[in-house]
């Protein structure tokens, strides 16, 4: 899933400031799932800014609509109307609803309420990691399905730096280092030896560094 | 805060903490409008409900939950525990004193622990400027 | 490794000599007469000097203009590249760049990660490891070809180097990873710095058992220590450094004026150790804000005078 977190409520009243309504859109899928924009995060941030807005004297009418996401024209036209009645969206959803929505209300201002993070999973309830960054040329097998361009801070593919200290990142106790975890699933799965081949570098076309990209599925297109 | 106006201060508690038929405030201690709402469960608070309760006019917001490691339905105290914490953060980040969100453990029934409660929050009102007025 | 020796380093190695290298950081300025005056007490008391690359990520002269600082003042210096800061192209830049200017050694690593230094903010880059450049140096050394695959003209004739952690986890990869430093290109080997004896002889006889002693020169990482201030920071802050309890409490022992003595007289028996393992060519002295002490330290090490080179 998409992992993202809200923005404070500083940077959103900055955001919202030049307009008086305004619609807060919210994101049934990642967004919801990490807590950052699903229907209860928006009623409570709808709640919040009005206190807020309230406290500095200021008016501010708020429409609150989630939908079941924002990646998708379908479920987008859905709010057309609501957004219609206001004078902008702050939607909650992850970068790409945020455009996606946009693109659809041309002429309605749509705001970011959400930093979009990380592609990741739940760890367990409550936490989050950061797992894949799109590289576009999956080496997960190679390496007993732990990513070392996501999970290692150097993208090194060759075997870990000097840093790692009791199994953590040098940059962050928190953190684990990742090849430490490879190096120990490799041993539990018997292929230690994938780390003896020298492993040559990435070519970085297929991930966003060769532009941004798309996919076309001729097959689904009619 | 006007100190002519009477005082709002809305109670959230769980059906376990307050049976229907006993009173959990049975004297009037704290001076103030209560409004009361019984959820099933502690754990089924959302930020939303605390919320909207300052929205629409509570000076102060007291959660009545089960005692720590003995909630009926095993972990409820301990999400709205959470809840309030995070509460706490958005009424300060919104400009509200958050000492006017209380939340406190009582036995089933303890009418002195709840208006023990309710006196603590009134106390709140009395001393800070917090609020919304 | 390539037949004929290509640099000074090389040559003295090759020649069978204990080695002795030291190392310089540049300055957080742009004077050009920096570098020279902090090298010049390592000049004739080392064989050659290693000048590194934003180390911790602090923004310093770069490592190829400190390098050919020294080259114009007759020293000998080792040209550190880390993969943190450079894409591809960069690093291929400037190795060429590098040895157009006289460099002739060069350290591939990876680098400290930007968030101990002084730009945090900074995108990092790791398009390639260290390894991937020992590999593309040791290509456009041996077959003038860059990483595209062009030949290039007058293709740079380096002496490589990698840095090796003896101390590092997880321990028991630590010699696969040596294996591959050294099939990927590396000649010689920096280490980190040693105060464990026995745990640095356990991995230079896993090295050797490999064969690596064979096929590239591992030159030893030795610091001498200022303080028991400094010994315990450099146990607890630093990743990857093993300082066991026998020598901090030998340096907070002693009275504190006498403590630096005491770093120095341990920094000599570790040297006196070190060349007595076989395997170990020399060893790698990094005094860094304490460079007027390695003069000293190699004469007191009976390392005087360093060999000619012809």
């Amino acid at each position: 899933m998409i992992v993202g977190e809200q923005k404070s409520i500083a940077e959103l009243q900055k955001i919202i400031a030049p307009y008086k309504k305004i619609l807060i859109l919210g994101c049934g899928t990642c967004t919801k799932t990490c807590f950052a924009g699903g229907e209860d995060e928006v009623a409570t941030l709808a709640s919040a800014l009005r206190l807020a807005c309230r406290k500095n004297g200021t008016g501010i009418s708020i429409e609150e609509l989630t939908i079941e996401r924002q990646c998708e024209n379908e479920f987008i036209q859905e709010a057309a109307p609501a957004a219609s009645r206001n004078e902008a969206v702050l939607s909650l959803a992850c970068g790409a609803g945020v455009q996606a929505v946009a693109r659809r209300f041309g002429t309605t201002p749509v705001l970011p309420g959400v930093n979009t993070t990380f592609i990741g999973v739940l760890e367990r309830q409550g936490i989050f990691t950061e797992e894949c960054v799109g590289c576009g040329d999956c080496r997960l097998a190679l390496y007993g399905g732990i990513c070392p361009i996501a999970r290692c801070s150097k993208k090194l593919l060759n075997g870990p730096c000097g840093g790692s200290k009791n199994g953590k990142c040098e940059i962050n106790p928190d953190t684990d280092c990742a090849w430490q975890l490879i190096i120990e699933r490799l041993t539990a799965l018997g292929q230690l030896d994938n780390l003896r081949t020298y492993i040559p570098p990435v070519d970085w076309r297929s991930s966003n560094s060769g532009g941004p990209r798309k996919l076309v599925r001729e097959d689904h297109i009619i | 805060m006007d100190n002519t106006c009477t005082p709002v201060i809305t109670v959230f508690c769980c059906t376990h903490t307050s049976t229907e038929g006993s009173p959990l405030f049975p004297d009037d201690v704290s001076g103030a409008d209560l409004r009361i709402i019984r959820l099933a469960c502690t754990g089924m608070l959302k930020d939303v409900f605390l919320l909207r309760a300052f929205e629409s006019g509570s000076d102060a917001v007291v959660v009545l939950a089960c005692p720590e490691g003995d909630c009926l339905h095993s972990e409820g105290n301990i999400r709205a525990a959470r809840r309030v914490t995070y509460t706490r953060g958005i009424l300060e980040q919104v400009g509200i004193d958050s000492q006017r969100l209380v939340m406190c453990n009582i036995a089933p029934g303890d009418a002195e622990a709840a208006s023990q409660a309710l006196r603590h929050a009134a106390a709140v009102l009395t001393d800070t400027d917090g609020g919304l007025s | 490794m390539s037949t004929e020796p290509v640099s000074r380093l090389q040559h003295i190695l090759a020649a069978g000599a204990f080695a002795v290298t030291a190392e310089c950081g540049p300055p957080r300025g742009s004077d050009p007469d920096a570098v020279a005056r902090r090298a010049a007490t390592l000049k004739g008391c080392s064989d050659a000097v290693n000048i590194t690359d934003n180390q911790t990520a602090i923004v310093r002269m770069s490592s190829i203009a400190g390098c050919s600082h020294l080259v114009r003042d007759g020293l000998e210096p080792v040209m550190q590249m880390v993969t943190r800061d450079r894409n591809r192209i960069a690093l291929q830049s400037d190795i060429l760049g590098a040895y157009s200017l006289g460099i002739r050694n060069i350290l591939c690593l990876s680098g400290d990660h930007q968030t101990f230094g002084s730009q945090p903010d900074a995108l990092n880059v790791f398009d390639i490891d260290s390894i991937q450049l020992l590999h593309a140096v040791r290509t456009m050394r041996d077959q003038g070809l860059d990483m595209s695959g062009f030949q290039l003209s007058c293709p740079p004739r380096m002496f490589i180097g990698a840095a090796a952690n003896p101390f590092a986890d997880p321990f028991e990869y630590r010699i696969v990873r040596l294996a591959k430093k050294i099939d990927a290109g590396a000649d010689f080997i920096q280490t980190q710095c040693v105060y464990n004896l026995e745990r640095f002889r356990t991995w230079m006889r896993m090295a050797a058992d490999a064969g690596l002693t064979e096929r590239a020169y591992i030159l030893a990482g030795v610091t001498p220590l200022k303080s028991a201030g400094m010994a315990r920071y450099m146990a607890e802050k630093v990743a990857g450094m093993d300082i066991p309890e026998s020598v901090i409490s030998r340096m907070s022992d002693v009275p504190g004026e006498k403590a630096a003595d005491e770093g120095i007289a341990i920094c000599l028996e570790t040297i006196a150790a070190l060349r007595e393992i076989s395997g170990v060519h020399g060893v790698h002295i990094m005094a860094i804000g304490w460079e007027e002490k390695v003069r000293d330290i190699v004469e007191s090490a009976g390392l005087m005078p360093r060999p000619d080179v012809p």
